[in-house]
């Protein structure tokens, strides 16, 4: 059986490698100025909603980017993608190694889920090529890597900003929280995410009187939803992904427990949410790193070439993608390492920047999006708005079906 | 007894330490019953799952790897009859019982017979084959989404007392249950379900009796396909498809199967029950993600134990 799980990998490898030179060949017929950016993203397997996702954001960025004329400061040099497929985070580095040894690229962006960038990370560090990522996980800025940005904060500060959004949105309810309970997806996403709720409860004084792992993987989610109903929770934070995310949601009006449920972004803000769980969906709150009606114009027009609303990874890999741009405008280079060098002190507060909340660009010495903020987000109809912080806030928030004052 | 057991059911549950690994004892009954419940509900369709596996293994004495592609096969034909037929998952499997049939009986015809008295390593080395084969086909053909469908019972659920019993969960359970007496009923008493057994016990006897045996290993491995197909369609409703969905069931199917007993399709049933509860009380004691560890530990002792099963019989 182990055997014939390697295999089916190898062979899977084996079809992935044929698309790659596919892609590889096709880009070497576009003209010798392009400027090539890597992405990778999981195109296949549980995470391919989110990966597809990001890619689109990227693609629809380039494609206006390239409309608007180019990269200025290279002649108006077009921007060409080299997609990769990264399902899991043990084929991450492979691809990656594959993707820039085979395409002459000045940066990457990319793989969304945490423990693939990680893995991909360590191979774009070693090439010296910079990796601007959406993905959150504390690590990925950590490790003082030169060559890792992070257009987002980082996964403590949204499982801090989960907790106190809504504990905040809670007393101007007039509800008091005092037990809450932690759910989360146990890789290094969920772990990180968790880590801040843990923090952020910890330091209002509010007791988790539920604080569980569970694996990626999940088929069944009873067990977990019995515990959450014995522990006598009035909120639960789940971390997810799509499935488990779904699964939680739906096993909790089976055993009909109505306790608000906030959840940590990935699977809660994509349309696939409101796709599986119809009218359920509405209400359910989530973190979020930036939302379509921070950005209205970008918005729109990903509605009007995919058909679904802009989702937070894709408007943050648009971002991503803008500063890339950004750098090489300011390096006059598409050289990796002056790309880089421009990146740390690149300050980029207009274009798809402004999708961010917070609205800028700006690295740290880390490597992070310093001025970015994490929102919260709630399900009106088909589509989550912006709810929270007031400052970034679209509409007002509704609390246990009655709207906050 | 009764009164002490009352008397634990009025201890709060709020207990799990803020780090996450503490747990309290003594368990409270009802959360007891309601794992254990769970767990049954759950080891009902295991047990109708890996039923197929042990039949193909009982009559035909190959070990199928390829089995969980067919619930695989059996959870998309359910899925596409629900999302193009409107038809509910739990009659699709009507459906994807007939379909993975047909497809099951063409296997066996064509590849299977081959390799029936071929050495083990040839017939490993066909059902791996057909495993990666089904596996990247449903890549290729379906992509590698994850469909799920939306039916109104997927969020409903019985409240009896403190126990809470999801509809979905119940109603595969029915249907499991179902399909188990239909199962009993057609080897006993039907003319094929008898060769099926007769073929089982001695293929040689039973040709010289008057059983086509080619038409009955046919058969039997394509009701075997289909047993595990629908038990995949009816828990669609609490699960999602993906071409890889197979990877998920196999190790658990051959666990249920080892501790049935190789073979015996009465074995496979209670094994299933018995995989059930114990993913589900396991979560009791443990944290979730060590459920299927404490499922090994029970799959290695029986195998060290009692290779021969649990439960030995027909």
């Amino acid at each position: 059986m182990f055997q014939a799980t390697v295999r089916r990998r190898l062979v899977l490898a084996g079809f992935m490698g044929l698309a790659m030179c596919g892609t590889a060949a096709v880009t070497r017929a576009l003209a010798a100025e392009d400027v090539v950016i890597g992405v990778i993203q999981p195109l296949s397997g549980p995470n391919a909603q989110f990966g597809i996702g990001s890619q689109r954001g990227a693609e629809l960025a380039a494609e206006m980017i390239n409309a608007a004329g180019g990269i200025k400061a290279l002649g108006g040099a077009k921007i060409s993608l080299v997609m990769a497929d990264v399902p899991t985070p043990a084929t991450a580095a492979a691809a990656t190694q594959r993707l820039i040894s085979q395409n002459n690229v000045s940066a990457v962006i990319g793989a969304f889920v945490s423990s693939t960038t990680l893995a991909a990370s360590e191979v774009t560090e070693r090439a010296g090529i910079p990796l601007v990522t959406f993905a959150f996980a504390d690590q990925i800025t950590e490790r003082g890597y030169k060559y890792v940005f992070q257009v987002s904060p980082k996964g403590t500060v949204f499982g801090e900003a989960q907790f106190n959004s809504a504990i905040e949105i809670a007393k101007a309810a007039g509800d008091k929280i005092e037990k809450v309970a932690i759910l989360y997806e146990d890789t290094a996403y969920g772990t990180a995410q968790a880590k801040g709720l843990r923090a952020a409860a910890t330091k209002a004084g509010v007791q988790v009187v539920l604080d569980e792992a569970y694996p990626l993987g999940i088929t069944d989610v009873s067990p977990l939803v019995n515990k959450l109903r014995a522990s006598g929770a009035q909120m639960a934070f789940p971390v997810s992904y799509l499935n488990d995310g779904l699964l939680i949601i739906r096993a909790l009006r089976q055993q009909q427990i109505d306790i608000p449920v906030v959840g940590g972004a990935a699977g809660y803000i994509i349309p696939d949410f409101k796709k599986g769980l119809g009218e359920y969906a509405e209400g359910v709150l989530s973190v979020a790193a930036a939302s379509g009606d921070l950005i209205p114009e970008l918005a729109a027009k990903y509605k009007e070439k995919y058909g679904t609303f802009i989702t937070h990874e894709a408007l943050i890999h648009a971002a991503a993608l803008d500063a890339v741009v950004q750098a090489i405008e300011k390096a006059k280079s598409k050289d990796p390492e002056k790309i880089r060098d421009a990146l740390a002190t690149l300050d980029y507060c207009a274009g798809f920047a402004r999708g961010v909340p917070g609205g800028c660009v700006k690295f740290d010495a880390n490597g992070l999006n310093a001025s970015a903020f994490p929102i919260m987000v709630q399900w009106r109809g088909d589509e989550p708005v912006t709810v929270y912080p007031p400052k970034a806030a679209k509409q007002k928030p509704v609390w246990a079906g009655k709207p906050v004052p | 007894m009764g009164r002490q057991a009352g008397a634990l059911n009025r201890i709060p549950v709020a207990a799990p330490s803020p780090a996450g690994e503490g747990f309290l004892l003594p368990i409270p009954v009802d959360i007891m019953l309601q794992s254990l419940i769970d767990g049954i509900l759950l080891g009902g369709v295991y047990g109708v799952i890996a039923t197929g596996l042990s039949l193909v293994f009982g009559v035909l004495g190959v070990v199928n790897f390829a089995q969980a592609e067919f619930l695989m096969l059996g959870m998309y034909v359910a899925w596409f009859a629900w999302r193009y037929l409107g038809l509910d998952p739990l009659l699709g499997s009507v459906l994807s019982f007939v379909v993975v049939f047909v497809v099951g009986y063409l296997v066996q015809r064509l590849l299977i017979a081959r390799v029936l008295k071929a050495p083990p390593a040839a017939q490993v080395f066909l059902t791996v084959g057909l495993l990666i084969v089904l596996e990247n086909a449903a890549l290729m053909l379906f992509g590698s989404d994850f469909r799920s469908v939306s039916v109104p019972y997927q969020v409903q659920g019985f409240r009896l007392g403190d126990i809470f019993v999801g509809a979905p969960y119940l109603y595969a359970f029915a249907a499991a249950l179902f399909l188990s007496a239909a199962l009993w009923l057609f080897l006993d008493r039907s003319w094929t379900g008898r060769a099926i057994r007769a073929v089982a016990q001695d293929p040689m006897a039973a040709t010289l009796t008057g059983v086509d045996t080619r038409l009955t290993y046919g058969v039997a491995f394509g009701l075997g396909v289909a047993l595990t197909a629908f038990g995949g369609a009816v828990i669609l409703p609490y699960i999602t498809v993906s071409p890889t969905i197979g990877g998920q069931f196999v190790v658990v199917m051959f666990t249920v199967v080892v501790l049935g007993g190789l073979g015996s399709v009465a074995g496979a049933l209670a094994g299933g029950l018995v995989v059930g509860i114990v993913q589900s009380v396991s979560t009791l004691f443990f944290p979730i993600q060590l459920q299927n560890l404490c499922l090994f530990v029970i799959f290695i002792a029986v195998l060290a134990l009692r290779p021969q099963g649990l439960i030995k019989g027909a």
